[in-house]
């Protein structure tokens, strides 16, 4: 009970915002909304990290595939918004559809560099077929959203479109966290041998959630090529997928809410490091390495640890529902 | 039909490429296989050698010195990073030791920042000589250099893992941890040293290319990519990683000349790719785990 009060004080804050602190600077809006943009990606890659244990360092290759092909649909084809949406989620989806089998066949580091490579190649490719992607000076007129006929035209309509599909995102992923599927992700990540002798179709789960992850970063691509009506090759390069990995890692891996929470944070510090200029990147590695050898949990730990401490309530009377506390071994 | 003089020049370049991307792939592999953590901040050493390199250049101090400070700083700096910040989570999960080379590449180029600025930096040639010409294909005396350190930097390397108490120590730790250590190896002192070894290689490359390129600190990313692509072809060994980098350095070059400048990037990252896929079904050797 107390727990819903808290994430009903959480969608308060996020409902009244645009009308409070986001009317006296409409600069804070744009923020969230890519905040918002961020939590969608992080929580669909803690899905494939923090659950299934598989290491993925390309998620912007699909998070690239959805911006292009609703960028490229609707600016160039004239298509409707909410169509080129569903495109680019099921572009993403297929591709990683066709090459989950295979790619998902590796394990750790060889994962990671194949996803690597991957998104190196979806940038490389982008930016080479210039005249269907607007190469590397970009995509330009993309047209805002439309939805049941709606043009999003202000960031306050996009602040809410965006934090609507953001909360549907986080509660899906936990939604599926939570129930058979997620216990089987979680059986893969702990021992794959194991799991298989249980009669866990390893291959199948992992390709699955490979898709479902790569669909949700495709509607992130495509609600930031909306958003923004211009997209790069830079916006999706390595440097992106690492910083989705980095937000979770931050926030705290297999919880989403820590993922959502990384995702945040790491978008908003700049807003409170902007000022030291130069400084700002050195200052962002070592927050990063602090979090990481002080805190392995994450921010979302030490959210849990300080309420335990301050309620006074210990970590047995409140054990966490299975699966929401689990570290990658 | 392509003048032979062309693809000579090609070849050329291809070696040159293959050259710096052998020795960022040894230096991934030496730090791999001693430590089991692949390091995504090994552009970053490439980076740091170049412009240590270029700033002391340019404050007048004699080449070969400047040569001397900049290997012995940065394999310094890669000891302090071990020492600090890698033995802390060396026993975590593989997503949390990248995120943490991932954090350390951050550090450093925000530091690069701070000390050299956004600006790109270049360093002159090792030695002022015209360009040689053979078979009317140019060679400029640097490429020279780099092939020869190159060269050397190799043989120094065969000779100290063969050869050496360290070296061979190192190997034992390459081939496992506990059961060197159970036959008292210091293993800790082993992955010192594989870390000193892998940042002043990666330095190497970086000061050997600076004066053919130009150095910003954020021109860590495309080498380490290519060095990880060598290492996924040569499949984590040393001799297989150095032959790899030779050979993609070659390909680049022609896949630039020949065939596309656009997408030659593209098409290297989709050998990268294939190899891993022809890997995980077993053809080009084992699967192995990847450091699972």
């Amino acid at each position: 009970m107390k727990k819903n009060l808290r994430w009903l004080i959480v969608l308060l804050f996020i409902a009244l915002f645009p009308a409070t602190l986001g009317r006296i600077s409409p600069y804070y809006n744009t923020v969230l909304i890519l905040v918002g943009i961020y939590v969608i990606l992080a929580v669909s890659l803690d899905l494939l990290i923090g659950f299934a244990g598989q290491i993925s360092v390309g998620h912007a290759a699909f998070f690239a595939l959805g911006a292009y092909t609703s960028g490229i649909l609707t600016a160039k084809h004239g298509l409707s918004p909410s169509i080129a949406l569903l495109a680019g989620l099921f572009v993403s989806g297929f591709v990683a559809w066709g090459i989950g089998r295979a790619v998902l066949r590796l394990k750790g580091y060889y994962l990671a560099m194949a996803t690597l490579g991957l998104n190196a190649v979806v940038v490389k490719l982008i930016t080479g077929f210039a005249s269907v992607t607007g190469g590397a000076s970009g995509l330009l007129n993309i047209p805002p959203f439309q939805i049941f006929g709606l043009t999003l035209q202000d960031h306050t309509h996009y602040y809410y479109f965006v934090w609507g599909i953001a909360i549907l995102v986080i509660l899906a992923c936990l939604g599926l966290a939570q129930s058979p599927f997620g216990s089987a992700l979680i059986a893969i990540h702990s021992d794959e041998e194991a799991a298989s002798t249980l009669g866990i179709d390893c291959p199948k789960y992992k390709l699955h959630v490979f898709v479902i992850s790569s669909m949700l970063a495709g509607v992130a691509g495509s609600l930031f090529a909306h958003f923004m009506g211009f997209i790069a090759p830079d916006d999706f390069d390595i440097f992106t997928s690492i910083l989705v990995l980095v937000m979770l890692f931050l926030g705290g891996v297999g919880t989403i809410y820590g993922a959502a929470l990384g995702a945040a944070f790491l978008k908003l510090l700049p807003e409170v490091t902007y000022r030291f200029q130069n400084y700002e990147l050195f200052f962002h590695g070592i927050i990063l390495v602090l979090v990481l050898i002080f805190m392995p949990r994450g921010l979302l730990g030490i959210l849990t640890d300080a309420k335990n401490r301050l309620l006074g309530s210990g970590h047995l009377l409140n054990p966490p529902p299975s699966g929401k506390e689990l570290q990658p071994s | 039909m392509i003048d032979r003089s062309v693809l000579l020049q090609f070849l050329f370049s291809g070696i040159t490429l293959g050259s710096v991307y052998a020795l960022i792939a040894i230096s991934l592999v030496i730090v791999y296989n001693v430590s089991r953590v692949l390091c995504f901040a090994q552009g970053e050493f490439f980076v740091f050698g170049a412009l240590t390199m270029i700033a002391l250049t340019a404050l007048g101090i004699p080449m070969w010195i400047g040569f001397l400070f900049t290997i012995i700083l940065v394999s310094g700096l890669g000891v302090v990073i071990e020492r600090l910040l890698i033995r802390p989570v060396q026993n975590s999960s593989v997503g949390t030791v990248i995120t943490m080379t991932v954090a350390i590449s951050l550090c450093l180029r925000g530091l690069g920042l701070l000390v050299w600025g956004r600006e790109a930096h270049t360093l002159p040639a090792f030695t002022k000589s015209k360009a040689l010409s053979i078979f009317g294909a140019y060679l400029s005396v640097q490429v020279l250099w780099i092939i020869a350190a190159a060269a050397i930097v190799l043989i120094i390397i065969w000779l100290f893992f063969e050869k050496t108490l360290l070296g061979m120590s190192m190997r034992a730790c390459a081939e496992n941890r506990l059961g060197a250590s159970l036959v008292g190896i210091n293993v800790w002192k082993t992955t010192l040293f594989a870390w000193a070894w892998g940042a002043a290689l990666g330095a190497l490359a970086g000061v050997v290319i600076a004066p053919l390129i130009f150095v910003r600190y954020i021109s860590g990313t495309m080498p380490m990519l290519k060095g990880f692509t060598a290492i996924a072809i040569g499949g984590l060994t040393t001799v297989g990683s150095v032959i790899a980098g030779f050979l993609l350095g070659i390909m680049e070059a022609y896949t630039i000349g020949l065939i596309s400048s656009e997408f030659a990037d593209a098409i290297v990252f989709s050998v990268l790719i294939l190899v891993l896929l022809g890997r995980s079904y077993g053809i080009l050797g084992k699967a192995e785990d990847g450091g699972m």
